[in-house]
């Protein structure tokens, strides 16, 4: 018997987990992770990715610590936003695991946080490995799954999709984040229309959100809980469908 | 304090298994790797205390502290705690109580490296375990 396992099911039971995740990196799901859990005021943002790490660096509380109490570990906490990370637990510091670790340690983090919303998004990894078995072993989650319209990044998502499919899931939203620019009023869509990945959400039936680029996002890391552009406003429209 | 959630985890976990058999739990053996340096007496006193009002009320708990062997498998040595203790002695300094292997004792090829080639690439046996279960 696997007691931190079975916490994790227990914490995470009768919760709507939504899982942020894309078969590759690069695409931004960070920040919509970060923008969906801000989106819905109260929630709690764990960052599975493990290596990366991101999520406390766009809230500006990398490097910190997470208190631990008698009730587990306490969130760092942002913008309204109770944040869970491997990074409250290392610091600045990196973080190699083999794959076995890297189940004990989503465990591990699932277990011990001090979970009291009724929504928790979880910040997948890049790709499809471990973290992803671990977080199916321990909830029943609602995938969101982000793409960019490249055709490069469109390969890795269809074969997430279908992975998802197998699990007897289906994408709750198909994200397509950098989709387009606006230009005074007009939008150009730089990396192309995206029109695969919106064939594959019609295809499994998972609706397809547009989150354009938008430069002044990057002023944001580190206080991404201030910003109120474009991509909030999007990101905000996908939230309210969840 | 971490004890205290991981005694939580366990009488949870184990009043559920019982309930779901109708059984009274007696006795549990707890495995724990030595680097996660966990405080037997506090989390025996924390286990005691909410154990009350649940099947496990006339539970003892034992928890069995093991030294696991490692392996590493870049260049196949294997060696035990002995020889990691002082990496895992500095790393306590560093972050103080609640460091890192305390928490996920999984963690611990971020932390240690293998004594003969240095590589991250270490395994072992490193979870926390339910080995026993006494039912009446």
């Amino acid at each position: 018997m696997r007691p931190l396992l079975e916490l994790a099911r227990e914490k995470l039971r009768r919760r709507k987990v939504i899982a942020v995740m894309s078969g590759k990196g690069g695409v931004g799901k960070s920040v919509v992770a970060a923008l969906l859990a801000l989106a819905r005021p109260g929630s709690v943002l764990v960052d599975l990715d493990l290596e990366g790490m991101s999520a406390p660096k766009l809230f500006g509380v990398a490097g910190r610590l997470h208190e631990v109490g008698k009730e587990g570990i306490e969130p760092l906490e942002a913008g309204g936003v109770k944040l869970f990370s491997l990074g409250g637990i290392v610091g600045d510091r990196y973080v190699v695991l083999p794959g076995y670790g890297q189940a004990g340690a989503v465990e591990a983090l699932l277990a011990f946080a001090k979970i009291d919303s009724d929504i928790v998004v979880v910040d997948m990894p890049p790709g499809m490995g471990e973290e992803l078995l671990a977080l199916g072993r321990a909830a029943d989650y609602l995938p969101v799954v982000v793409t960019t319209p490249s055709k490069a990044s469109y390969k890795v998502v269809r074969q997430l999709v279908d992975y998802l499919a197998e699990a007897g899931k289906r994408p709750a939203a198909l994200v397509l984040n950098m989709a387009y620019l606006d230009c005074g009023g007009s939008r150009v869509y730089p990396f192309g229309r995206g029109d695969e990945a919106r064939r594959l959400g019609e295809a499994v039936g998972a609706p397809v959100y547009e989150v354009p680029v938008d430069p002044s996002l990057e002023d944001y890391v580190g206080r991404i809980h201030e910003y109120r552009g474009p991509v909030a406003d999007a990101v905000r429209k996908v939230a309210e469908r969840l | 304090m971490h004890e205290w959630s991981l005694a939580l985890s366990l009488v949870q976990t184990l009043d559920r298994w019982a309930l779901e058999r109708g059984v009274q739990i007696r006795r549990v053996v707890l495995s724990v790797p030595s680097p996660a340096q966990l405080d037997v007496s506090i989390l025996t006193e924390a286990f005691d205390s909410l154990k009350r009002e649940s099947r496990l009320e006339g539970a003892r708990l034992e928890v069995k502290v093991r030294s696991p062997r490692y392996r590493c498998r870049a260049c196949g040595y294997e060696f035990g705690q002995e020889e990691v203790d002082p990496q895992i002695r500095r790393l306590v300094g560093q972050y103080g109580e609640e460091y890192p292997l305390h928490l996920i004792p999984e963690l611990l090829p971020t932390f240690v490296r293998c004594p003969r080639c240095g590589s991250h690439d270490i395994e072992a046996e490193l979870s926390i375990k339910v080995e026993e279960v006494e039912t009446a």
